[in-house]
């Protein structure tokens, strides 16, 4: 099918801006980064392309639904949640390099859709998928997964600018904002997520409740997304009201990215539940 | 009336439970035990799981209650001392938070101009009245408390917003209250069972999941029918029961019942869960004298009915009908035939003989029991058993929802205000200088620094252009 070729060119799309980014940082020119912009924002429009197709096509097979029904799609709408998070900030910032740590997180994740032994075909939904409750759900939990990959990216950051403590370490880590503003950063887009992963969690009780009669039930998909959402608020205390700034708390991001991907992908390829249909 | 020593313990332990770090704590042991639940099998599954353990084994995870972990008392208490800290916390915090909410700040401070940033504080050549009437007409469009006051030295402005920002965190933990409060009320008042219902049947009693004894549901409910439908693929695309609720033998209400689209009545909810077959009662077979072969008329018989046998006295009777007898011979049917004078005589005929001639040996099927032919000269044929759908439903009484879909709601509020405002406060002094006018602007803001810094910088360089601007003129 015609969306899943072009989203496996996007995938190299990707890993072009991820490359461009590396180069600026490495050189310290900024025609690079103007020109990874560029990449970047093509490639997004590409995938946009893509997915609205793949919508499109659906409907060509008599079993139209938006393209967010099984891991091939989760996976290239994660991708692509986290590109247009990540265009935003930079849009936003006017700081091209978090883009070295953010674009190859688009890039595997493209990759590992496209190149695994994923099924990229368009399938019917079964019964239970069958609600308004799906894009809800889906969307929010993404695009609250996206914002978390960010705040991952932004922590790996912290770490590495902490190594450049007397300022006279390379270009690369010279190129890095400062610390506050990272560590600001990485508090708002964890912010954002938390908030998503919240509306996520609550879209999904909603539809458990009118598709399985409860609202809450204990399966792993739903007690993993609980502790991602434990950690989160443990994080987001411990530097509202304790005032934790810095290693800490990029420590706690990445702890917490690391539940975001066993929650999404793990509690599928590890634990069995009754999520399994994310699992093909 | 309490002695010092107990209300010096009394408030160690206010202090132990409006500790941000016991919250924290709390936080990280609900994430880390709940991972446990999640890798051993809770429940149903815990029973084939258990059998793999050694007894000490399954005595530690049967004691830890490791096997419903999520019911144990032990994480009750863990969450119940979560929300005991989150009650502490948001009590002691109350009252200094409505003190800085109805806080009267003086215009005329002169402490958040201390360590202002140079660029933040300009002149301008002007009548000083004119200054004050405009960044007064300026500060009101962007502030809703806007206080100024004149003095000798010059004018002095406080302008706030978002004083509401500090309640968000409040909004929050009474949320969570709520859904711990809508999960109470709906394991002490409500109920969760299961029914199945053959096609045609109706019931008035379900199954409770807890302890699987019968309840009364006060109605009756009938499926009229139930189907499947498929994709093209061959994949389920819908299943849909077809209900009706009867009270005192008068329908009062009829619907189809889909899965994600569950139907209420009388407050208890149905949900389309799962469905099967079952034998009729009904199957079609054919009989044949003398191995004539399988010439004879294909005969349609009710489950109990007794039948002439063609071609003599005798009589037939369908006895059993099993959709997979034994679970391995597949569809069959107990016939027995009662001669005019004499015994009767039993047998099992089957729909796939042929199969089951090849894969089992001759001795295992030629026990007369076993045998189409044991009645001779007759040999019965099964063709085919008409199967029924039963619909099973499973069948809820929730009350704790309301304050669920309540505290979700109030959470999402209360996260959008905590995360995306805050109570951010404004000073702006224009001060008569050299006869000059110096003005500088200060801030402080409930959270988000930087945000501060860049919406006091922009305020300086709007006042800066509203000023200048107008001196030109």
């Amino acid at each position: 099918m015609i969306n899943s070729v072009i989203l496996s060119y996007i995938t190299f799309v990707y890993f072009a801006s991820f490359m461009l980014y590396l180069v600026m940082m490495i050189m310290g020119r900024e025609l690079f980064g103007h020109l990874a912009t560029i990449v970047t924002g093509l490639g997004l429009a590409g995938h946009t392309f893509a997915i609205i197709l793949r919508w499109v096509e659906s409907y060509r097979f008599g079993i139209g639904h938006a393209p967010l029904s099984n891991l091939y799609e989760s996976l290239i709408f994660f991708a692509w949640a986290i590109i247009v998070l990540y265009l935003l900030m930079e849009w936003r910032t006017k700081n091209r390099t978090p883009g070295t740590f953010v674009t190859p997180l688009a890039f595997l994740i493209m990759a590992y859709a496209a190149f695994s032994s994923i099924d990229s075909r368009i399938q019917p939904l079964i019964p239970a998928l069958r609600s308004n409750w799906l894009i809800a759900h889906v969307v929010t939990c993404f695009v609250g997964y996206g914002a978390f990959g960010i705040a991952f990216g932004l922590s790996i950051m912290y770490l590495l600018k902490r190594l450049d403590s007397h300022g006279k370490a390379n270009m690369f880590l010279r190129l890095i904002p400062d610390s506050a503003i990272l560590d600001e950063l990485t508090y708002q887009m964890i912010a954002i997520g938390f908030i998503l992963l919240t509306l996520g969690i609550i879209t999904g009780s909603v539809w458990a409740h009118s598709a399985w009669g409860r609202y809450w039930g204990w399966d792993p998909k739903e007690t993993w997304s609980l502790i991602t959402w434990f950690v989160y608020a443990a994080l987001l205390h411990s530097r509202m009201i304790r005032g934790w700034r810095g290693k800490k708390l990029a420590l706690l991001s990445i702890i917490g990215f690391s539940c975001v991907i066993f929650t999404y992908l793990g509690v599928n390829l590890i634990l069995s539940g009754l999520h399994s249909y994310a699992q093909s | 009336m309490k002695t010092p020593d107990s209300l010096n313990k009394a408030r160690l332990l206010w202090d132990a439970f409006c500790s941000i770090k016991l919250t924290i704590f709390l936080l990280i042991v609900l994430a880390a035990t709940s991972i446990l639940g999640t890798v051993i099998p809770q429940q149903e599954g815990a029973i084939e799981f258990a059998r793999h353990l050694s007894p000490w084994q399954f005595r530690l995870l049967s004691a830890l209650q490791l096997f419903d972990m999520y019911h144990s008392t032990w994480f009750r208490v863990v969450i119940g001392l979560l929300a005991l800290n989150l009650i502490v916390c948001s009590l002691d915090r109350l009252p200094g938070t409505l003190k800085l909410f109805s806080a009267h700040h003086r215009p005329d401070r002169s402490k958040p101009f201390e360590s202002i940033p140079p660029h933040r504080t300009f002149s301008v050549k002007e009548e000083p009245q004119g200054v004050a009437d405009r960044v007064t007409g300026y500060l009101r469009g962007s502030f809703k408390r806007l206080e100024t006051k004149k003095t000798r030295q010059g004018y002095f402005f406080y302008g706030e917003k978002g004083r509401y920002a500090l309640f968000g965190v409040y909004l929050v933990h009474l949320s969570v209250l709520l859904i711990l409060t809508g999960a109470i009320v709906g394991s002490v008042l409500g109920f969760e069972a299961f029914v199945n219902i053959v096609e045609g049947e109706s019931s008035d009693m379900v199954t409770l999941t807890k302890n699987r004894s019968q309840k009364w549901l006060g109605f009756r409910v009938e499926c009229e029918k139930f189907s499947v439908s498929l994709y093209d693929s061959g994949a389920p695309r819908e299943y849909r029961s077809e209900l009706r609720f009867y009270s005192n033998g008068k329908e009062l209400k009829r619907g189809s019942l889909l899965v994600n689209h569950p139907i209420t009545f009388r407050g208890i909810t149905f949900y389309q869960s799962s469905y099967g077959t079952t034998p009729g009662g009904k199957i079609r077979l054919r009989v044949s004298k003398d191995g004539e072969g399988t010439s004879s008329e294909p005969l349609e018989v009710n489950s109990g009915d007794l039948m002439p046998l063609p071609g003599c006295d005798a009589q037939f009777q369908v006895m059993e009908v099993d959709e997979n007898l034994k679970g391995m011979l597949g569809p069959a049917a107990l016939i027995s035939v009662h001669p005019v004078n004499g015994e009767e005589t039993r047998f099992w005929i089957f729909q796939n003989m042929d199969m089951l001639r090849k894969r089992f040996p001759p001795a295992m099927l030629s026990s007369p029991f076993l045998n189409p032919s044991a009645f001779e000269p007759y040999t019965f044929f099964l063709d085919e058993i008409e199967s029924k759908y039963f619909t099973g439903l499973q069948v809820n009484r929730d009350p704790g929802v309301p304050f669920v879909w309540m505290g979700c709601s109030l959470m999402v509020a209360g996260f959008f205000i905590t995360f995306f405002t805050s109570r951010r406060s404004v000073w702006v002094r224009a001060l008569k200088d050299k006869g000059k006018i110096r003005i500088s602007v200060a801030g402080g803001a409930s959270k988000n620094p930087l945000g501060l810094e860049k919406e006091l910088n922009q305020l300086t360089r709007r006042l800066q252009d509203l000023l200048r601007e107008e001196t030109n003129q």
